[in-house]
């Protein structure tokens, strides 16, 4: 167990490590997300394994049988997404032992996130360790340790101010379109899937007046659904572009692997509204709306990162609490992985 | 009453100028500082400057016994006491944040500028109008449709720093507290209207004026009045078919307010220029 503990890795890239031009080439679809996890967990090197798979960050946790598994795993995630292993190896990193831990602890409680604090990492944490254990990938050590992670999630949120003073997309998203329509009662939200960030962002649009919301989604259910429980009204996904020049506000969330917004589809639509603006949200990865649409008159195009930068701009006010934070982290960190080694000597015994 | 006041003039509107500019720095600090933007002050400041500037143009025009509109200084000043009033009718009834910023920093520099350059406040013989009411509402009316033009540009401004903020994904400072650029767009549009609305009564009472004593108004002046009419004209025919939108409409606006404002030196020089020639008539206003 020991020579296990000394084996105990994740490899990642995130949005520390990645731009989003990056992080949309290295996405997995939740499929594949789980055909990677047990592509690796069947390898004879790998004891246990864990696939994390959001917008803003890729992370393969593990425990192996020898510490030179590195390149397997690199190689095996870029045989899965498709990219250059020159590409994976700029844009990502690679923590043992210890560091896995403090790591693990950091993104369940939100420190490691692009909008430091959020609470939806936590979430989406949890889902990955539910399938995985369903899985039967995990074991001992890596059930030990997301369990542990979300309790020092809960006591670093708890104990300190981190998520006082945060700003979600949809508050940023409802910024930004009073900056650009001033009273939103009047402005039409058009949803491109039924993404949850999408969805959130609708519903803060919705509280601040905007009383037009239409659904558009692959699966005309989930669209019908989505558009029920926000009091709007549902589309075919492929009626969208017709009925483009209609709308002022579109939030993309879909999980298409191409574009579904290109700039001769919002210039088309512009030519017949042409003094009304624009707003696009793009939550997708990858991306669902050219990005150089941006470049057109009267439109404003804003993706994950720039709502992230701008959410992120009364971080200095909360420094400190991540300080502290971090530091009760560390705690539990080193808590946890004495307990491991505990458990290592008590069993080579 | 008036002659009781122990102020000249000048003194009055330096005092109205001295106001907007500290109006204006006061609401730059305040941004600067990231306190809350001080409206209820800053409308309480452009009053107060409006005030003096108001007492300054009423001395004047008791002085020379008419509408104070002969030369350079007295025009602008009336620019920026039109571009004021407006304000205090735009502001409270459209909420648009700002503006009393904006204004106010316009405002401290036309009228400060005009402050610093003597000789644009030279003497003019009295009664230039002739005695004739419809031509000082024409002057008057015109000068009112620059003040009108005056708060486009202002707004316009006010557009392009947003929508800048916007593209570039700014989201502190003065951004945060400008209205929203279809509010300003918006706005710019209906103010525009209005100012050829105003410009267009104006250059009818002129020309009644003018067919009946063409020889009293000097070709330059009328062909550049008629230019600024006609550029204004075309951008609101222009915006009202959507050709001419946003970012272009504003600055349109503004190039054609500083095309308007550049054109009354070489306008008034004409004027005093005929004045000069017919010292006997009675001058013709703008």
């Amino acid at each position: 167990m020991s020579e296990v503990l000394q084996s105990l890795f994740v490899l990642g890239s995130t949005h520390h490590e990645a731009p989003l031009e990056v992080r949309e080439r290295m996405a997995l679809t939740p499929t594949d997300a789980a055909a990677l996890q047990r592509e690796l967990h069947a390898l004879d090197d790998i004891r246990e394994c864990l696939v994390v798979n959001t917008c803003n960050r890729l992370e393969v946790y593990g425990l192996a049988n020898s510490p030179d598994v590195e390149s397997t795993i690199r190689d095996q995630l870029c045989a899965r997404n498709g990219v250059t292993r020159d590409l994976l190896d700029a844009h990502s990193f690679w923590h043992t032992n210890l560091d896995v831990l403090q790591h693990a602890f950091e993104v369940s409680s939100g420190l490691d996130s692009q909008m430091v604090g959020e609470t939806d990492i936590l979430g989406q944490m949890k889902n990955a360790y539910a399938e995985a254990r369903s899985a039967k990938c995990t074991g001992i050590v890596l059930n030990r340790l997301f369990e542990k992670s979300f309790q020092a999630a809960k006591s670093a949120r708890t104990q300190t101010g981190i998520t006082r003073g945060e700003v979600s997309i949809g508050n940023v998203a409802v910024n930004l379109a009073n900056r650009i329509f001033g009273h939103l009662r009047d402005s039409r939200v058009l949803l491109l899937g039924s993404g949850d960030v999408a969805e959130k962002t609708a519903q803060s649009l919705q509280s601040r007046g905007v009383a037009d919301i239409t659904v558009a989604s692959r699966t005309y259910e989930n669209a019908h659904t989505l558009a029920h429980s926000l009091g709007g009204a549902a589309i075919e996904l492929s009626d969208f572009a017709a009925q483009l020049k209609r709308f002022d506000i579109v939030i993309s969330s879909t999980a298409a692997p191409s574009l579904l917004l290109d700039r001769d589809m919002i210039a088309t639509a512009l030519k017949q509204r042409p003094d009304r603006p624009f707003f696009l949200i793009d939550v997708a990865l990858p991306r669902d709306i050219d990005p150089t649409v941006d470049t057109l008159e009267n439109v404003y195009l804003y993706n994950l990162d720039d709502l992230s930068a701008i959410a992120n701009e009364n971080l200095e006010l909360r420094k400190a609490e991540i300080e502290r934070a971090r530091t009760i982290l560390k705690g539990h960190a080193w808590n946890l992985w004495l307990q491991l080694r505990r458990r290592t000597m008590m069993a080579s015994r | 009453m008036l002659e009781d006041i122990a102020l000249t003039a000048r003194e009055a509107i330096g005092i109205g100028s001295a106001i907007y500019l500290s109006a204006f720095l006061f609401g730059v600090l305040a941004i600067v500082l990231r306190k809350s933007y001080p409206r209820a002050a800053m409308f309480a400041l452009l009053a107060g400057g409006f005030i003096f500037q108001t007492l300054g143009l009423n001395l004047r025009g008791a002085e020379i016994k008419g509408c104070p509109l002969g030369n350079l200084f007295e025009i602008s000043q009336f620019i920026v006491w039109s571009l004021v009033l407006l304000y205090f009718i735009i502001g409270p009834a459209f909420r648009l944040r700002l503006l009393g910023l904006f204004t106010a920093g316009l405002a401290g520099l036309l009228a400060g500028i005009t402050l610093l350059i003597p000789a644009w406040d030279h003497a003019y013989p009295p009664g230039i109008f002739g005695g004739n009411p419809w031509i000082e509402l024409h002057a008057a009316l015109a000068i009112f449709s620059y003040g009108i033009f005056a708060i486009v540009a202002v707004v316009s401004v006010m557009f392009l720093i947003q929508q800048h903020g916007l593209k570039k994904k700014q989201f502190k400072g003065v951004y945060q507290y400008l209205p929203s650029v279809q509010q300003l767009d918006l706005m710019a549009k209906r103010l525009l209207i209005t100012g050829v609305l105003v410009l267009s009564a104006a250059l009818i009472f002129g020309a009644i004026f003018w067919i009946n004593h063409p020889d009293r108004v000097p070709v330059f002046k009328l062909s550049a009045t008629c230019l600024v009419w006609v550029g204004y004209l075309t951008v609101v025919v222009l915006r009202i078919q959507k050709k001419l939108v946003t970012r272009r409409h504003a600055m349109a606006s503004i190039g054609l307010f500083l095309f308007a404002l550049a054109s009354l030196w070489p306008v008034q020089s004409a004027r005093d220029s005929v004045s000069i020639d017919e010292p006997s008539a009675p001058q013709v206003s703008e």
